[in-house]
């Protein structure tokens, strides 16, 4: 079923959140999100030590590192920003179910302590609500005219799970903190970029 | 990637420093950064570093921080704020600064700091009133390093009305009140607060003499209270001792004295109580006048006769000792106290004569020149009177006595002026026990008295506004003044001599005795003394005798009803 707005333009009822309001309450979501992440790997350097002596071991194969990001604040600028919303949603929907395994992991291994189970239960959840901020956002953009409405199926979950099914699992538990958590500070740039783009005068 | 980059750029951060700009670098990349130290005798490397840029971003410090105080309301407060650095581009959100605000009180050590968060104003309230405060702002990216601090941004705060200082004028003017209240309370209530803190010291109460110890003159009075010369010494034995005739008065005296009231008042001055105080002038005839049976006046003779003699003894002249002299001591020398002994001495001259003869007893042993309490005694030579005076017995002192003639003066003839009148009728009253023996005076002296007559008692009946004293002659019978007073005719008159001070006897013709005698003034003895009485210079033998007239007649001494002889002496002395 195609999930329906409850609220539109105009009924009464809803209450009309901004679409700046919008903005920073995912802005601040994901700056939750990436806190969350940072902390998890720092543990996870005091518990998993790389090893010293391994030089040359320098890149982590990241499941994601197929999506086309923007490696700096020029590019992320420079793109339209229907891209910039594709990357932010892409990136969300790939870390959904790496997420939720690791947590499963997590509580499976007793090694960590209940902390850190929480901090990948939360995170994981985290995403999942992330993801669905982001696609309000779109909405409301394409709502506003601000966007064209090309990029909605994206937020399909079957869309998502098709691509990159299974090369998440061929990573350990450090790597994928590792990638997420560059993951997660790329999806808090690009929407503070976007936001900042679309909406300038709160804030930027 | 396995892309090895070597450092493009040692300098510009420094010594041991690799640069990498931001054309080097790419975020989002994790980079594996080590240093390799090679020498001569290898290589070695460093551990391996992995960074992310996104990590490890520094930003500049805040810049244009700004301070100021708003006084919007009350109780101003500081406003601070400032701008992010420069390089940061906040704008298009590719970086977010978080804040932070620290603030620190001039000359003091700690700073006051504060997240400021990603708000670039941030207020400070409750400034210190009067203070100067140093404000700094950091800031640092999400996931980087804090700035550094940025220059410090001063800002004095301005003198407003402080609580403290409020509070403390309050306080001082609270208890200034309570001050005034309460000394106004203690002024109010002085005299209740000295009288119960300070009660009152009873001052000394000493009846008679409450006056004196007020006054505070306590040398004087005690000084009075003790006699100097008391107890007397032989050396100032005869000095202080008053010597004063004796007159024995009868009872009747006291009807004298009732009927002059002047006279009492004068007398009632001096305070005249009769006791057997020796110290006092001994039994003043005053007191036996007023006292009838009060005043021991035997004792008071004996020892006014006692007192005499030293007196007539000091005085007496060396070559006759048997003379014997009357004298007056006058109240000169003694103090203003003792005054009354003196003139209560004055009535002693009316004490009767027969009751002292018949009292030998009282006589004391004197030594021979006792004094004499009647002129009479002064007038004759010890010898002399055992020869006029047909007195039996031995020519000793108490025949001497007896014939003492007494005046009797009313003690009121003192009184020159006033009293003369009154003294005539007392006189007059008095005819029984006036005695007088008049002597004869005029010869040179003395001893010897050629007309050697028994003795005759002439009675001084009064006392004539002349200040003349009449005297006649006393018989057995005194019945008839008159033919007593023909009896004697030689003596009529006495006057004194002003000159020499001396009472004469003078004789008249009978005739005027005669006529006088109805008058009862045929006899009279004219006082002339005009003030004077008449008393002897004790220092010659020829001194004459003096009729003690108990007439203190200076009008100074009217009052006090003595004589003083000093005064009176004028007079050379034999």
């Amino acid at each position: 079923m195609k999930a329906a707005s409850i609220c539109t333009n105009g009924q009464t009822g809803c209450h009309f959140i901004s679409l700046a309001n919008l903005f920073d309450r995912v802005i601040q979501h994901s700056a939750r999100m990436h806190g969350i992440s940072n902390d998890l790997h720092s543990e996870f350097e005091l518990y998993f030590l790389p090893s010293k002596n391994q030089i040359g071991r320098v890149s982590h194969n990241c499941h994601t590192s197929t999506i086309l990001t923007p490696n700096g604040k020029e590019n992320a600028q420079r793109i339209a920003r229907e891209e910039l919303t594709e990357v932010i949603l892409k990136l969300l929907v790939a870390w959904r179910d790496p997420l939720w395994h690791f947590h499963q992991d997590m509580a499976q291994h007793h090694e960590f302590n209940n902390f850190s189970s929480n901090k990948s239960l939360e995170m994981s959840d985290m995403v999942h609500e992330l993801r669905k901020g982001v696609q309000k956002v779109v909405e409301k953009m394409q709502m506003l005219g601000i966007i064209s409405p090309s990029i909605g199926n994206l937020g399909t979950p079957e869309a998502l799970l098709t691509s990159d099914s299974a090369e998440w699992r061929l990573m350990n538990d450090y790597d994928l903190l590792y990638c997420f958590r560059r993951d997660s500070n790329k999806i808090q740039h690009y929407l503070k970029i976007l936001k900042c783009r679309i909406v300038p005068e709160h804030g930027c | 990637s396995e892309t090895v980059y070597e450092c493009p750029d040692y300098k510009t951060a420094g010594e041991n420093s690799c640069f990498f700009s931001k054309n080097d670098t790419s975020i989002w990349v994790n980079y594996n950064i080590t240093v390799v130290a090679t020498n001569v005798l290898g290589r070695t490397f460093s551990d391996p570093v992995d960074i992310d840029v996104v990590y490890i971003v520094m930003p500049n410090p805040p810049e244009e921080v700004r301070v100021s105080v708003t006084q919007k309301t009350d109780w101003p407060f500081l406003r601070v704020s400032w701008e992010p650095p420069k390089k940061a581009d906040t704008r298009s959100g590719w970086i977010t600064l978080i804040y932070e605000v620290r603030i620190q009180l001039e000359n003091e050590d700690e700073w006051e700091v504060h997240p400021a968060g990603q708000q670039k104003v941030f207020n400070i309230f409750s400034p210190r009133s009067g203070g100067t405060y140093q404000v700094q702002v950091r800031c640092k990216p999400d996931h980087g390093f804090w700035s550094e601090w940025s220059p410090s941004t001063y800002v004095k705060v301005p003198d407003y009305f402080p609580r403290e200082k409020s509070m403390w004028i309050l306080i001082v003017v609270f208890s200034a009140f309570i001050f005034f209240i309460f000394s106004w309370l203690i002024y109010m209530n002085i005299y209740s607060l000295k009288h119960c803190l300070l009660p009152p010291v009873p001052g000394p109460k000493i009846k008679g003499f409450d006056k004196q110890l007020k006054n505070g003159k306590s040398e004087d009075i005690f000084s009075s209270l003790v006699v100097s010369d008391f107890p007397p010494t032989t050396s100032n034995y005869e000095d202080f001792l008053v010597e004063y005739l004796e007159v024995y008065v009868p009872e009747e005296r006291e009807l004298i004295m009732e009927d002059s009231k002047e006279l009492q008042d004068s007398l009632k001055s001096e305070n005249s109580t009769c006791d057997n105080d020796s110290g006092r002038g001994s039994c003043d005839s005053h007191t036996l006048l007023i006292d009838k049976g009060g005043c021991d006046k035997e004792d008071g003779l004996q020892s006014d006769q006692e007192g005499s003699q030293p007196e007539m003894d000091s005085k007496r002249h060396e070559e006759a000792p048997e003379e014997e002299l009357l004298e007056y001591s006058h109240g000169n020398v003694h103090s203003p106290d003792i005054s009354s002994e003196k003139v209560k001495s004055w009535p002693s001259l009316f004490s009767p004569l027969p009751q002292y003869s018949l009292s030998p007893v009282n006589q004391p042993s004197p030594p021979e020149m006792g004094k004499q309490h009647c002129l009479s005694d002064s007038l004759f030579a010890p010898d002399a009177l055992s020869s006029y005076c047909t007195q039996p017995g031995p020519s000793t002192k108490t025949d001497f006595r007896s014939n003492y003639w007494e005046c009797n003066f009313n003690h009121k003839q003192s009184h020159p002026l006033h009293p003369q009148t009154a003294a005539h009728e007392h006189l007059q009253a008095q005819n029984d026990t006036i005695m007088a023996c008049v002597e004869h005076i005029g010869a040179p002296l003395g001893v010897h008295v050629p007309n050697v007559r028994p003795t005759e008692y002439v009675e001084v009946q009064r006392v004539s506004d002349e200040n003349m004293v009449l005297l006649h002659p006393v018989s057995s019978g005194q019945e008839n003044s008159c033919t007593m007073r023909r009896q004697i005719e030689d003596y009529s008159r006495v006057t004194l001599n002003n000159d020499k001070g001396l009472l004469l006897l003078q004789s008249e013709s009978m005739e005027e005795e005669m006529d006088m005698c109805p008058n009862e003034e045929e006899m009279v003895s004219r006082v002339t003394s005009n003030g004077y009485t008449a008393s002897i210079t004790p220092t010659s033998q020829k001194s004459a005798a003096g009729i003690n007239t108990s007439l203190p007649i200076l009008d100074e001494r009217a009052a006090s009803g003595y004589v003083d002889t000093t005064t009176m002496f004028g007079l050379p002395t034999y």
